[in-house]
């Protein structure tokens, strides 16, 4: 299977990019798309060329590192899929395939297909805590959950920060990954006694990193691997109002 | 303590344009009167119209709209502003269309729209009515003065049917999007209540978008 890739090269953050066209012949189709880069760079390699900075650890969807824009998609073409999990049966012999870093002002691009996403470390540093005694393991029933609520966090903290939801949105708005942390917590009663303190200091946090400001395109849950709901964000919304009233 | 801006811009956008959303579904009923038979029309619109001009509550309420007009433009024009500053880099290739509609992706374009028809709209009649300027406002047999004939003159001009038509469009689809996010901004955030409110957004935008639309083509007909 031939694939005519056209990949954003950039040297540093300093300098311009471009895009660069690598015609690739001898992949296979059940090849993931990192695969067909790794193809790509032994080439590089042999032909004396710089190989294409890309991150991934896991390559099987869930760690978050592999976000990069395929054929106009955050993560290629399918819906709710990391980049790792995307394969070159998606694609046809001889299409060309378009690679561009994410993109966003939060998020700029190190190397080639490389972003730095600190940004999003910090705001978790901001609040995506909890400040009680971790010592060992506490007895499992001393806190009862009630299910509903525990599956209302576990969903929210499905998010691996890959920052497909900033890439995708208009605005780049880290709402999304935002509002994820915060109902994760906010919502069981461990996070209970900062619930306020969190909520203001991470939506503070993410609006200091230039993040822009939701607009409900909806495009960031089509894109999220973790199919992490926009009603999270309202949620979120809702939290911001109750912690300027109560908090 | 933190300011929230972001919060605080999308709330006073929500807010004034679910305000301006109430103020639509009013004026569409009102401007329903303009397609009966002129002479029931006639009579009824210049008295509704004085109505409400000498009333201190409406004259209230015609403040708050202003208002509400002013803040949503501002606001709006400094959200899309910052939104726009935090993508200074485009895709050579996006595919936004497969993850969101095109109207969410351009509420700043519609609103744009929207602000060139108000601008005329009220050149047309609030100029007149309430600012006295161009040609003077005549009376009718009840002595009120004749808006009505103002509206049936405007829209037996084809250019200005055609305009206050075409312009029933972006509102329409802005209102589509504007109404369903409004309520999510505002932090409603259960499920099911925001698929109904979806479909009422839907329904909203439908009826006051053909409503207003196709006032002036049947008063040109009449
Ligand atoms: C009758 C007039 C109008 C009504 C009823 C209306 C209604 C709304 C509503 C309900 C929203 C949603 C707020 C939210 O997302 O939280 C909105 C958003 C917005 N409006 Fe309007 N609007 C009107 C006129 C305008 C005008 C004249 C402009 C601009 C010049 C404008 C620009 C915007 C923008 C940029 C947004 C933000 C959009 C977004 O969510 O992406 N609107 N409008
Ligand atoms: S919310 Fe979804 S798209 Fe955004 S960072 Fe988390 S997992 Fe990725
Ligand atoms: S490499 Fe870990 S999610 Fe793709």
């Amino acid at each position: 299977m031939k694939i005519i890739f056209k990949i954003w090269r950039q040297d540093s953050p300093a300098e311009e990019g471009m895009l660069k066209t690598y015609e690739v012949d001898d992949l296979t189709e059940d090849m993931s798309i990192l695969e067909a880069l790794d193809h790509l760079n032994e080439l590089l390699v042999l032909r004396d060329e710089k190989v294409i900075a890309f991150e991934y650890d896991c390559r099987e969807g869930i760690c978050g590192q592999c976000g990069i824009f395929i054929n106009g998609r955050a993560h290629g073409p399918h819906d709710q899929i990391t980049t790792c999990q995307l394969h070159l049966r998606s694609f046809n012999d001889g299409d060309t395939v378009v690679i561009e870093p994410w993109r966003a002002a939060s998020f700029p691009v190190l190397k080639d297909l490389i972003v730095d996403r600190s940004a999003f470390d910090r705001i978790i540093e901001s609040g995506a805590y909890i400040s009680s005694k971790t010592g060992s393991a506490p007895e499992a029933n001393a806190i009862l959950i009630a299910k509903e609520v525990s599956d209302t966090a576990m969903d929210a903290a499905a998010c691996i920060g890959c920052g497909a939801c900033v890439a995708t949105c208009k605005n780049s708005s880290a709402a999304l990954f935002t509002s994820a942390k915060i109902n994760h917590l906010n919502s069981l009663p461990q996070g209970e006694s900062e619930a306020h303190k969190r909520v203001i200091e991470m939506t503070s946090q993410m609006e200091a990193e230039g993040f822009g400001s939701c607009t409900f395109t909806g495009a960031c849950e089509v894109e999220c691997p973790e199919s992490i709901s926009i009603v999270n964000i309202a949620e979120m919304n809702a939290r911001i109002i109750k912690a300027k009233i109560f908090g | 303590m933190a300011i929230n801006q972001h919060f605080f811009r999308k709330t006073i956008i929500a807010g004034s344009g679910l305000f301006l959303c109430v103020f639509l579904v009013v004026h569409l009923s009102a401007n329903l009167i303009l397609v009966l038979p002129a002479a029931i029309a006639r009579g009824l619109y210049n008295s509704y119209s004085t109505v409400l001009r000498e009333s201190l509550f409406i004259q209230i309420i015609a403040y708050l709209l202003y208002a509400s007009i002013l803040l949503h433009v501002i606001y709006a024009l400094l959200i899309t502003l910052k939104n726009r500053k935090a993508k200074p880099q485009k895709y050579a290739l996006n595919h936004y269309k497969q993850n969101s509609t095109w109207t969410s992706q351009n509420m700043g374009f519609l609103g744009t729209m929207i602000l060139l028809f108000i601008v005329v709209h009220l050149a047309n009649f609030w100029a007149r009515i309430k600012l006295g300027l161009g040609a003077p406002v005549g009376l009718d047999a009840a002595g009120y003065q004749d808006v009505y004939e103002i509206t049936n003159s405007l829209f037996h001009n084809i250019y200005f049917v055609c305009f206050y038509t075409l312009m029933a469009i972006p509102l329409g689809f802005h209102l589509h999007h504007g109404f369903k996010s409004a309520f999510k901004t505002l932090g409603f955030y259960h499920k099911k209540g925001l698929r109904i409110i979806a479909n009422v957004a839907l329904w909203y935008a439908l009826i006051i978008g053909i409503g207003f639309g196709i006032i002036p083509f049947i008063v040109y007909f009449k």
